[in-house]
């Protein structure tokens, strides 16, 4: 039995004694090469969710080229867990500004859809999210992509069959509007990890335990390669930090981060967070899907530097510190 | 009031059953054995829905597969989690002896992959650590993964349903094992989550909808749950969540405690898993289905 298996046996409990020998190794061997060229990622400020989101989004979306038009759209929020006192998912107003973007955009149709990992009554979590305030025909759009259809696709993971939602293997892009946070397990989850959410409770449970059994990287990595037709939009005008991605603190980084290219996007809120993307797993098992290295991303908008906003770590991720 | 709360979900239920004879999860949607199962509990005993109980039971005897397990839905041929459902069924049947004894065969063969004897050796040579009492078997979502708290719930009240009809002692060993295991997964706050009571040693809180589920599990264990029965009437005094609420309302009924009528003044969603729950939870419902007795 391999490390591997064993973690897939222990399930959500042992993931963390996984990650604890698996962080601060080093040397770690050279980082894949990623595809040609360079990718492009947007940093656009704002200052609240009371501003205008929509034109830095609009600005964002056009710098990095996106192009949705005659398109189905899924938007695909971070929605996990509701607590007002600290800003656990992407925000109401992002996604609303988000949907917005997509129809000035040209999109055939804009779809929301979100499967949590833990809480079952989705609906629920949106209307304390205030997901319903924010979008006057939510539930017309919105699929609980837990209790949605599904449709096997073959060798996911190395599994012979695996079950996706349709309304997922339907759009012709996703945008992963997702939200800046440490991740105690993962160490960042952002755009790629936010995937997790299109793998459907109604056939895997709550948790989505078959998840840690493929490996908590190795299902971000192997989602992404899935779901290849996607978007990022980062949520990072509050944040959370410490003990992400639920009982952390909030706070305030400022930004959107947008792009085409989520290793990119992923790679550049690490930098914004002051974490070392060359030293956070997923982000090496993906270098060949996208670019990690700072040299390989052209920044649009504003630059890292000017927006940098060190997250605190807890301890067994401190190694991942960007020095 | 009563009347028109049941009635309209009924009208719901009656109105939105697929062709193959079960429940989507939303009107329209294909077939699935969880809100399946629920729509047949909130229609049991209904003379006027005789015909659409009779499919739907068609559809159930379907779908159990050759192990005894049954599929998850018309698109998902794998037995889960939801084979505890139909072996409530089953048991409140009455006369599918053979389904049922297959089904129950197959939950006792069940348990979450923390217990196999690869994954106990390698904690104990300090190769991993979990930050929960593995000792006790419990219930899986799916065969090869992790118990839960939910699942292992539902298979509880499935197997003390079921021990009346199978006589096996394995059966009453599993549900006092299953016991121990919702009890040392409790949160801190006295309730339940999904499964997960502490993260790197941090507490985490319980949810309603989980807390209701190991509340249904627990009966007959009134000593060990006094904090969480009182913690299952603040949840009903302040959830928001419908589901939530339905859950508690089967639970603290199952518990013998009165619960009000609930409001009827918002219109209910279109979600048949959630219509069906609602049913079943009205103090007029059926809910009585899913009480048991004490483990022996």
């Amino acid at each position: 039995m391999n490390r591997r298996a064993f973690i897939s046996l222990a399930g959500v409990g042992a993931a963390s004694a996984y990650v604890a020998t698996k962080i601060g190794k080093s040397p770690e061997p050279a980082l894949a090469a990623g595809p040609a060229g360079k990718s492009g990622v947007a940093i656009l400020k704002a200052a609240s969710y009371e501003v205008d989101l929509v034109r830095p989004m609009l600005e964002g979306a056009r710098a990095c080229g996106l192009d949705v038009k005659g398109k189905r759209v899924l938007l695909k929020p971070n929605l996990v867990e509701f607590d007002a006192a600290t800003a656990i998912n992407t925000d109401a107003r992002v996604i609303a500004a988000a949907y917005e973007v997509m129809q000035r955009l040209g999109a055939a149709e804009v779809l929301i859809g979100e499967g949590p990992g833990h809480r079952r009554d989705t609906y629920d979590l949106a209307e304390e999210a205030k997901y319903f305030e924010a979008l006057p025909n939510f539930e017309r759009v919105f699929t609980d992509l837990n209790r949605d259809d599904v449709t096997a696709v073959a060798n996911f993971a190395g599994e012979g069959r695996f079950y996706f939602p349709n309304t997922a293997l339907r759009a012709d892009l996703i945008v992963s509007v997702a939200k800046m946070k440490t991740h105690h397990w993962a160490g960042a989850t952002l755009s790629m990890k936010n995937f997790f959410g299109v793998v459907p409770g109604s056939v895997y449970g709550w948790p989505k335990n078959k998840l840690h059994y493929v490996g908590i990287p190795e299902a971000i990595v192997a989602l992404n390669r899935q779901f290849s037709r996607t978007f990022a939009i980062v949520d990072g005008i509050v944040g959370m930090e410490g003990n992400g991605p639920i009982q952390g603190r909030p706070k305030q980084a400022g930004v959107f981060v947008m792009g085409s290219d989520l290793v990119a996007v992923d790679a550049t809120c690490c930098r914004i967070m002051g974490i070392d993307p060359e030293r956070v797993e997923y982000l090496r098992m993906a270098a060949d899907m996208g670019h990690v290295r700072a040299n390989d991303i052209e920044q649009r908008g504003e630059g890292v530097a000017s927006v940098r906003t060190p997250f605190e770590l807890i301890d067994r991720f401190r190694k991942l510190r960007l020095s | 009031m009563a009347e028109v709360y049941l009635a309209r979900r009924r009208d719901f239920l009656l109105r939105t059953q697929n062709l193959d004879g079960g429940w989507g999860y939303f009107p329209g949607k294909s077939s699935w054995l969880e809100p399946t199962a629920y729509a047949i509990l909130a229609l049991h005993g209904d003379d006027g829905a005789s015909s659409e109980l009779t499919r739907a039971w068609r559809l159930v005897e379907s779908w159990q597969l050759p192990d005894g397990s049954w599929r998850a839905g018309a698109q998902v041929p794998d037995g889960t989690w939801v084979t505890a459902l139909g072996v409530t069924l089953c048991s409140i049947r009455g006369d599918a002896r053979d389904m049922l004894v297959k089904g129950v065969h197959h939950l006792l063969r069940i348990q979450g992959a923390e217990r196999c004897t690869t994954f106990r050796l390698m904690e104990l040579f300090g190769l991993g650590k979990i930050e929960m009492d593995t000792s006790h078997p419990a219930w899986p979502w799916r065969p090869g993964t992790s118990s839960w708290v939910e699942p292992t719930a539902h298979t509880i009240v499935a197997l003390k349903r079921a021990g009346k009809l199978v006589h096996d002692r394995w059966i009453w060993q599993r549900v006092r094992e299953g016991e121990q295991a919702l009890l040392t997964r409790r949160c801190a706050d006295g309730g339940w989550n999904h499964g997960s009571a502490s993260t790197f040693h941090i507490d985490a809180p319980s949810y309603p909808e989980s807390t209701a589920l190991a509340l249904l599990g627990l009966q007959g264990r009134p000593i060990e749950v006094v904090r969480a029965l009182a913690m299952a009437r603040e949840f009903w005094k302040a959830s928001t969540s419908p589901l939530a609420s339905a859950w508690l309302a089967i639970a603290l009924q199952a518990w013998g405690e009165n619960v009000p009528a609930p409001d009827d003044s918002k219109p209910p969603r279109e979600d048949t898993m959630l219509m069906a729950l609602q049913a079943l939870a009205h103090p007029q419902g059926n809910h009585g289905l899913l009480r048991t007795r004490a483990a022996l």
